[in-house]
């Protein structure tokens, strides 16, 4: 993933399940990644080739089944699926059939689930830690996707404090979680900056996204989250209405479009 | 330096090396250490040397022996007169000085020979010796073939003499430290070992006008004499990889040529060879003489991290946690509830390890002299300190068949017709 992931389990004496829940992560990641050879860059191949596919990795076809309902649920507006030749998105040129577990393409296309497999491997290795009943747990992967397992070790929730892309001594948002998942999409910011770094790709028209915002979204897995997120920085001004609208209280999308550096409030800048 | 002060430096030179040898797995990986360390050796009756070339590497050679306990330099002998007119300075006024090696030999009164001189004559001037039943400190690489490289081990083991070979990293306490924590398991199993040495120099020395003594004196540049890069150079690091490898290759492929320097040289300068060892472990070796960024290093690569001897670091796979991550366990441990600052870098690009590392420990040294004091002691005993010899012959046969793999455009593998040791 090329990310690096932190646990921090709290309460009861290590019996195991750290070790465990780093398996789950490793697992998702021997997956997901396009990066060595993987059950996604085998797939890859066939898609490339227009030729059909059968999915025989649980956790590929885990994630697949839960892209593909998000697609829809997102407006499209997160896609894994790139057009070989245009860089385009279209996961729209995908035939996926859960029940038969085969997959095509009607154009030649990859995958790269990007984000997604962060919060996705965060959600497998959450999972292990409740399996465990591990009560208070903080999973994080790379600083811009965490997820919290039970409450925080001192009781209620976790405090959480987003500084601000362009002022990193401001405080840009703060919330708390408790037994979910948090993930920051930015446009800007230090993370932004490292060498070779794509760009963010608005599916559709497969165009760069040149506005500088900040997406955050919050949800139960950490899978949606990223999702969520990056479709937020990508959205239009209506489909981000139409997102933040739903959770007000667990989306947050900032744009600093026109900002040089000068101190501007938070509560203007969210788009609601 | 004082003499007392070098005497306590040298002391804690071989505290270090003996430390270093204590560890586990190291009286197998390198039993001359111990050796080397616990060796006492006495001022009186010096071991007598007798110098076969005093150019430049000879003279440092002279002045290493000067500083040892146990040997002395009884005779000089080298066939440019101006490189023995310099020797001649170094050494007291009376010493016996030759211009042939063997006119040094039939002269007597000597115990050993240092042999610094080119390649090429370097198995000529052991066997030589060797049969005029004198013992033998011959600097790398050892022999220009590895016929000649196996004919002088053999006849070190028929004639009962001690053959010692000059590769110094074997005594560096740094270098022994670094064996010391792989063999720790400190950054897991060693898969691969990047080796380089690089210089910005055309490596050519001047010759007198009007003289024909361009292939004596760049004698390096020339096939007939050298091996280049591969035994100038290459030997020291193959040496250290075959050691930390724990055996010699099993095959090599490479590419060398003539690139920047084409001013008649015959020998390559640059090369770029991929050593392969048992386990599919790698030594990927680069050396050239038009670029000294990345200098003399060698890389030695783990699962769990990174040791680079000759900048005497080591460095671990695993990244320092994130602070704010890190103080919030602080903050739990103290009972304090804050809000967690999140939301940096989001993606670690695979780029070069900036971070220093830490310290391999223990400072510089001249581990020349500490080999020569061995060297005194072996041949006082008519033993071999053990494992070197074998060490040596098999860095000059991995670094001669990479020459050969190059030249032939083809893999070579490890040859199966060596001396046993």
């Amino acid at each position: 993933m090329g990310t690096r992931i932190e646990l921090h389990l709290f309460g009861t004496a290590e019996d195991g399940s750290m070790i465990e829940a780093r398996r789950a992560i490793e697992a998702v990641d021997d997956a997901l990644t396009i990066h060595r050879p993987s059950p996604t860059t085998a797939l890859n191949d066939s898609l490339a080739a227009g030729s059909p596919a059968a999915i025989d990795d649980p956790l590929l076809f885990d994630a697949l089944v839960e892209i593909d309902h998000a697609y829809q649920a997102m407006e499209g507006l997160f896609d894994p699926a790139a057009d070989v030749s245009t860089g385009g998105a279209g996961w729209n040129m995908v035939l996926f059939d859960r029940e038969d577990a085969r997959i095509r393409a009607l154009r030649p296309l990859a995958l790269d689930f990007g984000g997604f497999g962060k919060g996705f491997a965060l959600d497998r290795a959450c999972d292990v830690l409740r399996r465990a009943d591990r009560v208070s747990a903080l999973l994080s992967a790379g600083e811009s996707s965490i997820a919290v397992v039970g409450e925080h070790p001192l009781g209620g929730r976790w405090p959480f404090a987003i500084p601000h892309p362009l002022q990193p001594d401001r405080i840009l948002l703060e919330l708390e979680l408790e037994d979910s998942a948090l993930s920051i999409s930015s446009t800007v910011g230090e993370g932004t900056y490292a060498p070779d770094r794509a760009p963010m790709i608005r599916p559709g028209d497969g165009t760069i996204v040149t506005g500088r915002r900040t997406a955050v979204a919050c949800a139960r897995s950490g899978a949606r989250a990223e999702m969520m997120s990056t479709a937020l920085l990508v959205a239009d001004g209506d489909q981000a209405k139409r997102f933040l609208d739903g959770e007000p209280a667990r989306r947050f999308l900032f744009d600093f479009t026109g900002e040089t550096g000068i101190s501007v409030p938070p509560a203007e800048t969210v788009i609601r | 330096m004082i003499d007392k002060d070098f005497d306590l430096t040298r002391r804690s030179f071989i505290d270090h090396v003996l430390k270093a040898s204590a560890g586990a797995g190291m009286a197998a990986a390198a039993p001359w250490a111990a050796f080397a360390a616990s060796a006492a050796p006495g001022q009186k009756d010096r071991v007598r040397l007798g110098v076969i070339g005093t150019g430049d590497r000879g003279r440092t050679l002279i002045r290493n022996i000067a500083k040892t306990r146990n040997c002395a330099v009884a005779a000089i002998c080298d066939d440019y007169e101006p490189n023995l007119v310099k020797g001649r300075a170094l050494v007291p006024g009376g010493t016996p000085a030759f211009a042939d090696h063997r006119a040094m030999l039939d002269a007597g009164g000597i115990d050993a020979v240092v042999i610094a001189t080119p390649l090429h004559v370097h198995a000529a001037q052991t066997l030589d010796s060797f049969d005029a039943g004198v013992h033998v400190w011959c600097e790398k690489a050892m022999a220009r073939t590895i016929a000649d490289c196996s004919a002088m081990v053999k006849r070190a083991q028929d004639r009962r003499k001690v053959l010692q070979i000059g590769h110094q990293r074997m005594f560096n306490p740094t270098y022994l430290n670094a064996l010391k924590r792989v063999k720790a398991g400190e950054i897991g199993p060693v898969t691969q070992i990047r080796a380089s040495w690089h210089r910005n120099t055309s490596w050519r020395r001047a010759v007198p006008a009007g003289s024909d003594l361009e292939r004596k004196i760049n004698w390096r540049l020339y096939r007939d004499s050298s091996a280049g890069l591969m035994t100038e150079l290459a030997t020291h690091q193959l040496q250290v990889g075959n050691w930390f490898l724990e055996a010699p290759p099993t095959r090599v492929i490479g590419s060398g040529s003539i690139c920047f320097w084409k001013d008649g040289r015959e020998v390559y300068d640059q090369v770029a060879l991929v050593f392969d060892y048992a386990g599919g472990r790698k030594l990927v070796y680069t050396s050239l003489l038009n670029n000294a960024r990345y200098g003399c290093e060698e890389q030695i690569q783990g699962s769990k991290g990174t040791i680079e001897p000759e900048l005497g670091r080591i460095y671990q796979e695993k990244p320092p946690g994130v602070p704010a991550l890190r103080k919030m366990g602080e903050d739990v441990q103290a009972g304090r509830k804050r809000p967690v600052p999140i939301g940096g870098a989001t993606w670690f690009p695979e780029l070069p390890v900036t971070t220093p590392g830490e310290s391999l420990g223990w400072g510089e040294y001249d581990e020349t002299m500490l080999q020569f004091e061995v060297f005194g002691e072996a041949v006082r005993s008519g033993v071999p300190a053990p494992g070197l010899l074998r060490q040596a012959y098999h860095a000059s046969v991995t670094s001669l068949m990479g020459e050969d793999a190059m030249d032939s455009g083809r893999p070579v593998d490890w040859p199966s017709s060596l001396v046993d040791i």
